[in-house]
């Protein structure tokens, strides 16, 4: 069941423009990054270069290549539920003999296999360069995890964002507010709270940057994990409490 | 009247089902100890005494063509339904039972809390309290069980519309668990019965109207359900794609049960078998409609100059009166029909010009419970 509900939204994913709008736009910034960051480092002498290519590509490329799944994620989930509310779409779901859980975990895989894409482009941008620059794959592999990590917890917050409205727009605004907060969370620190690294380890951008620096640590992975999980559980929740009213 | 003539005239209207107040009167006067027959479960004293559907007021016609036998089988069963939104009751202890082969009429103003019934009993929306059995399984204690066996068509077609229609239709048979080797027939046998074989390629989002409302249909009957729950199906159609649609609802309570909301009163009279009236939230009125249960009450134009005296006169009129100029309202003995008094007519030489039932038994009583009798 939980097959059949994720193959209809990426059905429904592919069949409109949205994803490849998201998709073009997004290669087009990457390609854009890539060849300043190519140009940027081989203008440098020996002696002035801080980092390796690989090391700034992975900085640079996958970086911003989180931002845009970030940007992306929440446009992707809003018509899975919110879409849905407003069409009256989701009364057929309402309907079928499906648990609330196959439900949540249904549209969860349908946006992620939507997003995924976008998760690869980075090093689908870089195999272009597998033949002239001697690269690291495994720094690319680890920050291509992490990116399709960070990729799952958007996913999750976009869904339950979409939980909350029968407007998208209102939906997406929910989605980019959890997020962006999920992103500056980890400045609280550098505000006031110097001994207090709990604000740090809430903010997703400190652990993927461990994935981007190429170190795949479990609590990274459990992070993003354990978050998505706790989004995914909001949202069935949420569901569940639609149906009282 | 002798007493033993009245006697006879009240079973006479009885057994055709002709008059609600009389029926009603006869029920009081049931032996104390006896349980009145419950006209929405069909099977009388057989409910046990602890039963609250068997409890509430009943409406329904008692005659012998308002009971089907007691091998009917009980498809739904709704206990004592309520529903709250915030301070505002939608739903008031509303008590029905729908039998297989049965199509059940939910009439009501807007507003009167048919679709908010209809969420209940599709599992949308989970009452205040109350009950809901469909095929002996609690909705609420085992939802998945229970939905297999219903199939919903909500006021807006549930469709996506980047869809094609078969992938749509192959969607909603999978979504109910049916097994995927008999996907493809069921998807093709929907799209016979509700004229969508041609269809079956194109895009949801390019479909007119009455096609989206079939494709509607089509998803809640794919799976086969024993219970079909259609609000307000014919809404926005056209008169041709009306009749089909009515066609379709009762080929398919063949086998299965309907319940059929609507607001527009000749519809539900077209369709159904028996008819819930719904206002404010509660259930106003449960009756089964017999098909040719004819008005008592014709308006006549007769050709001036004419006076309701000479109307009055004939055998079959019981009561006339003037309305204006030429025209006439005529009240029919019990056992008159319309033909009856256009031959008196004729006979007597009164110079007929037009002969037309008045509002229908249910309209009347409609316009009655919802208290807009003088509007309408």
């Amino acid at each position: 069941m939980i097959g059949t509900i994720a193959s209809r939204e990426i059905r429904g994913g592919l069949t409109t423009p949205l994803l490849w709008v998201l998709l073009g736009a997004g290669q087009i910034v990457l390609a854009w990054v890539f060849l300043q960051t190519v140009e940027r480092f081989s203008g440098l002498k020996a002696d002035e270069r801080v980092a390796s290519l690989s090391l700034e590509l992975s900085l640079n490329l996958f970086g911003l290549a989180a931002v845009v799944a970030l940007l992306a994620a929440p446009l992707i989930a809003m018509r899975m539920l919110s879409g849905e509310f407003r069409d009256g779409s989701f009364d057929l779901i309402g309907a079928s003999p499906v648990r609330l859980g196959e439900v949540v975990l249904g549209k969860f895989l349908g946006v992620v296999a939507l997003v995924t894409p976008l998760c690869l482009l980075p090093a689908l941008n870089l195999a272009l360069l597998s033949g002239s620059a001697a690269l690291d794959p495994g720094l690319f592999a680890a920050a291509t995890l992490g990116l399709w990590l960070a990729a799952l917890l958007f996913a999750a917050v976009g869904l339950y964002a979409s939980s909350l409205s029968a407007q998208p727009g209102a939906a997406v605004l929910a989605a980019f507010g959890i997020l962006l907060l999920f992103s500056v969370v980890g400045e609280a620190e550098a505000i006031g709270a110097k001994g207090l690294s709990l604000f740090g380890w809430l903010a997703w951008n400190e652990h993927l940057f461990w994935f981007l620096l190429g170190a795949v640590r479990v609590s990274d992975i459990a992070y993003f994990l354990l978050f998505a999980l706790l989004f995914l559980a909001l949202t069935h929740r949420r569901l569940a409490n639609r149906r009282l009213g | 009247m002798t007493s033993e003539e009245k006697q006879r005239h009240l079973v006479d209207q009885l057994l055709k089902g002709e008059c609600l107040v009389v029926r009603l009167g006869h029920r009081d006067r049931q032996p104390p100890g006896r349980r009145p027959s419950h006209p929405w479960n069909g099977h009388g004293s057989q409910v046990p005494a602890t039963d609250p559907v068997a409890e509430q007021p009943s409406f329904g016609k008692a005659g012998a063509s308002g009971y089907r036998g007691a091998a009917m089988e009980t498809l739904v069963r709704v206990t004592d339904l309520s529903r709250r939104f915030g301070r505002q009751l939608a739903l008031s202890g509303v008590n029905l039972t729908l039998e297989r082969g049965e199509v059940l009429g939910l009439l009501g103003p807007n507003g009167a809390g048919k679709t908010t019934c209809l969420r209940i009993l599709s599992g949308n929306l989970a009452p205040s309290s109350g009950r809901v059995e469909i095929d002996g399984l609690d909705l609420a204690r085992q939802p998945v069980p229970a939905k297999r066996r219903l199939g919903y068509l909500p006021e807006r077609p549930p469709l996506y519309p980047e869809l094609r229609v078969d992938e749509y239709l192959s969607f909603c048979a999978r979504l109910r668990r049916m097994p995927s080797a008999r996907v493809r027939g069921a998807v093709e046998e929907a799209k016979r019965r509700c004229g969508l074989e041609d269809a079956g390629r194109r895009p949801i989002a390019k479909l007119s109207k009455g096609f989206r409302q079939r494709l509607g249909i089509a998803q809640a009957m794919v799976h086969r359900p024993s219970l079909l729950i259609l609000d307000e199906p014919t809404e926005g159609l056209d008169p041709v794609q009306i009749r089909e649609v009515r066609t379709l609802v009762r080929e398919l309570a063949t086998d299965s049960g309907v319940i059929f909301s609507s607001h527009i009163l000749p519809e539900v009279q077209a369709v159904c078998d028996r008819v819930a009236i719904l206002h404010r939230g509660r259930v106003v009125y449960g009756d089964r409609l017999v098909a040719d249960h004819e008005t008592r009450v014709w308006r006549v134009r007769l050709a001036p100059p004419r006076d309701a005296v000479s109307l009055a006169a004939l055998g079959s009129v019981e009561e006339a009166s003037a309305l204006r100029e030429d025209r006439y309202r005529v009240v029919l003995r019990p056992g008159a029909s319309s033909e009856d008094l256009a031959r008196d007519m004729a006979g007597a030489g009164l110079g007929l010009r037009e002969l037309t039932a008045e509002r229908s038994d249910l309209e009347r009583v409609f316009f009655d419970l919802v208290g807009a009798g003088d509007a309408a």
